[in-house]
């Protein structure tokens, strides 16, 4: 590729006090090109617009310097920090007609790859980690929208993840806005947009990223694309006008629990058959409350809040398959659970009882501050409790103290341990956990 | 455990380079440039379908002179590709390359469903035979109508006419059919009325290979898996083309001397 701006330089800008450095190109589309730069010491990304880009989006500037002034909504974005514009020693270092302008953030660090490979199916990745993610990204758009912004452009190209952990970032936010304003251009990404915005009845804002926020959690649960059913197959040449029918005329949902007549077909649309039944059913009301009712209400469709409790709850119940070791997410009310993978039946699994909620006792599942205390907002990132597999010894489920402070376990037995920070106890004589936040019981 | 072993069901998109190998594309080094524009392409290109999981990317490979000949017949993905040399030699048999493209994207062979495929003419003269009846087999094809074609002319002896009536009209009008930028013989500006549905004047290696890397990325990209779409964009065909490569200042020698 050849970089607008030259590699090795060190470029003298407006919007920041020392000189920055260009180290190397990363990359580049149509909008513009992301390079890695030095500022007094330390690295960051830089990304330069392209004339047509700027032209384009007229209101560009005012949005990003806008964005900068409101700070990041939370740590999931990759959020504009300056606005650069070349100084006159730099000038006649860009090879652009136009100087333009960029902006500095933060760069993306290693261990996060494209949401693409994921429904590609290259990755190795669990549905724990899935859900993780599906979480972090409701709760990165409630934090935006509750700062009175808008995304507008969420689709697969700008999210990423850490398969590990789940953990997500969002990139690109040169779209952000004052939800309603509509200083920008930019309407959103065919087969994510809200049928009314690809339709042009409406301006992107807060609402349609709620579409597409569902589209995204759906297209990471299951590796299909919720409106792709047999309505698909009967089309030859998948082209834009094909595009518009299937997203914008005539949408239809998949799983419409009341017309049929666009399910996946069990050949070409296999992954969505396989997957959706993994889901509990709050998560699959969720769908169809946003792909049915709200296909043509944007009020109707499931608000952010609502995607973070479901998913968290679902999190809550993860258990694993005794016969196949597969996640499994049974409700604690379902009578005779079987296990989606391998059809066995699922035994009723130990729970942990908390102040507030059920949480299974299977390795990996995690107690968080708001199982202790309602008025808490969910969040995973702080987790207190981690349900653990003793290292050898197997079949051994421990609780290990995640917390700074010591808890007192009170055994079957009578016996009183404490467990101090960073300990883990066996779960099979515990009776109860006295934490400072509250206490953990178990079924006798 | 993991995700299960599902993923998003996929469709093929052809991308087929029709390339003239007349015996002019040996003077100069223009067939080299070629064949390297194209080599240095193709890392671009595998990122480009990796990233797209709606699109199985599949290249194929027409070359004509004296005849017209499957360069890479077997449609192949473009993370297994090795692209071998053209050679150059002879005159410019495009009617029949337009008719063996033709019969490729016939159904069957061609698949029920598809994504639109990619045509991408690269030529430095003037058809031989007879394009007229090349192109209306060509264009009998539902599928070649429905394909994203991109016409490339190295240098300034290529018929741009024949070029722009391969590609159809320009809907969105500016200059006459045939007319291109640059096309008078002094050092293109490429700065306005460039459009990817006009032939694309590569006046030297540097240029061309700007031209083959959209072609095998942005517009591979476009035809698979939609890109963001802004307000006002003007009329749209089946695909909406993607900017063509941003001009470039040579503010230094470091890209290479001109070729031809």
């Amino acid at each position: 590729m050849t970089w607008i701006l030259p590699e090795g330089a060190s470029l003298d800008l407006e919007g920041i006090s020392s000189p920055l450095q260009v180290l190397r190109g990363l990359g580049g589309g149509s909008q513009g090109q992301v390079f890695e730069v030095e500022v007094a010491g330390e690295r960051l990304a830089l990304k330069w617009y392209l004339p047509a880009c700027i032209a384009r989006d007229p209101h560009l500037k005012r949005r990003l310097g806008e964005s900068i002034r409101a700070t990041a909504p939370s740590e999931a974005f990759l959020w504009p920090l300056a606005l650069v514009t070349p100084g006159p020693g730099a000038l006649p270092l860009l090879r652009l007609g136009e100087p333009g302008f960029g902006y500095l953030m933060e760069l993306r660090p290693p261990g996060f790859v494209g949401a693409h490979e994921h429904v590609g199916g290259h990755l190795a990745i669990g549905l724990l980690q899935v859900l993780r993610a599906s979480f972090s990204l409701a709760e990165a758009f409630h934090a935006l929208h509750l700062k009175g912004l808008c995304y507008k452009d969420i689709s697969l190209g700008n999210l990423f993840l850490e398969p590990s952990s789940g953990r997500i970032l969002i990139c690109d936010n040169d779209n952000v806005d004052v939800d309603g304003r509509d200083l920008g251009s930019v309407l959103g990404t065919p087969g994510f947009m809200a049928p009314e915005i690809l339709m042009g009845r409406a301006r992107p804002g807060a609402n349609s990223d709620l579409f597409s926020l569902a589209v995204l959690i759906f297209r990471l649960l299951t590796r299909h694309d919720p409106l792709r059913g047999r309505r698909e197959l009967v089309i030859r040449c998948l082209d834009e006008p094909a595009r518009r029918r299937l997203y914008g005329e005539d949408p239809l949902f998949i799983f419409d629990p009341v017309d049929a007549s666009n399910r996946p077909d069990p050949i070409e649309h296999a992954a969505a058959l396989i997957t959706w039944p993994i889901y509990p059913e709050p998560i699959q009301r969720l769908f169809e409350q946003t792909f049915c009712a709200g296909m043509q209400e944007p009020q109707l469709r499931a608000l952010t809040g609502q995607w973070m409790a479901a998913l968290a709850a679902a999190l809550d119940q993860r258990q694993l398959c005794g016969s196949c070791g597969q996640e499994t997410f049974p409700a604690p009310s379902e009578p005779a659970p079987l296990c989606w993978s391998c059809g066995c039946p699922l035994p009723p699994p130990t729970r942990l009882r908390l102040p507030h909620g059920l949480v299974t006792a299977a390795a990996g599942n995690e107690l968080h501050p708001h199982h202790f205390d309602r008025l808490l907002s969910l969040r995973l990132d702080q987790p207190l409790a981690r349900v653990e597999a003793h290292p050898s010894a197997g079949g051994l489920l421990g609780l290990r103290n995640l917390s700074d402070q010591a808890w007192r376990a009170e055994l079957n037995t009578g016996q009183q341990l404490v467990l101090g920070p960073g300990q883990a106890c066996n779960l099979a004589p515990l009776v109860r956990l006295i934490t400072p936040s509250g206490a953990v019981e178990l079924p006798c | 455990m993991p995700f299960p072993n599902v993923r998003l069901a996929n469709r093929p998109l052809h991308f087929i380079y029709i390339c003239d190998c007349s015996g002019s594309m040996a003077a100069q080094g223009k067939i080299q440039a070629l064949n390297q524009a194209i080599r240095q392409s193709l890392p671009g290109m595998a990122e480009v379908a990796r990233q797209n999981p709606e699109a199985r990317v599949l290249v194929r490979a027409v070359s004509f002179a004296d005849r017209a000949a499957w360069h890479l017949q077997q449609p192949t993905e473009v993370q297994q590709l090795q692209w071998l040399d053209l050679q150059a030699g002879g005159i410019t048999a495009m009617g029949e390359a337009l008719e063996l493209v033709a019969a490729a994207l016939q159904s069957p062979p061609m698949e029920e469903r598809a994504l639109p495929p990619v045509l991408v003419l690269i030529s430095d003269g003037q058809p031989t035979d007879d394009f007229d009846a090349g192109l209306a087999a060509l264009m009998r094809q539902p599928w070649a109508q429905k394909a994203v074609r991109l016409a490339i002319a190295m240098g300034h002896d290529a018929d741009t006419e024949v070029l722009q009536q391969f590609i159809g009209s320009d809907p969105g009008g500016g200059l006459p059919a045939g007319e291109i930028p640059g096309a008078s013989g002094r050092k293109p500006l490429h700065r306005s009325g460039r459009s990817p549905r006009r032939p694309l004047q590569a006046s030297n290696a540097t240029s061309l290979a700007q031209y083959i890397q959209w072609a095998s990325t942005a517009v591979v990209g476009a035809a698979s898996m939609p890109a963001s779409r802004m307000a006002g964009s003007g009329p749209q065909a089946n695909i909406p083309l993607p900017d063509l490569p941003p001009t470039l200042m040579d503010l230094t020698d470091d890209v290479g001397p001109l070729v031809w």
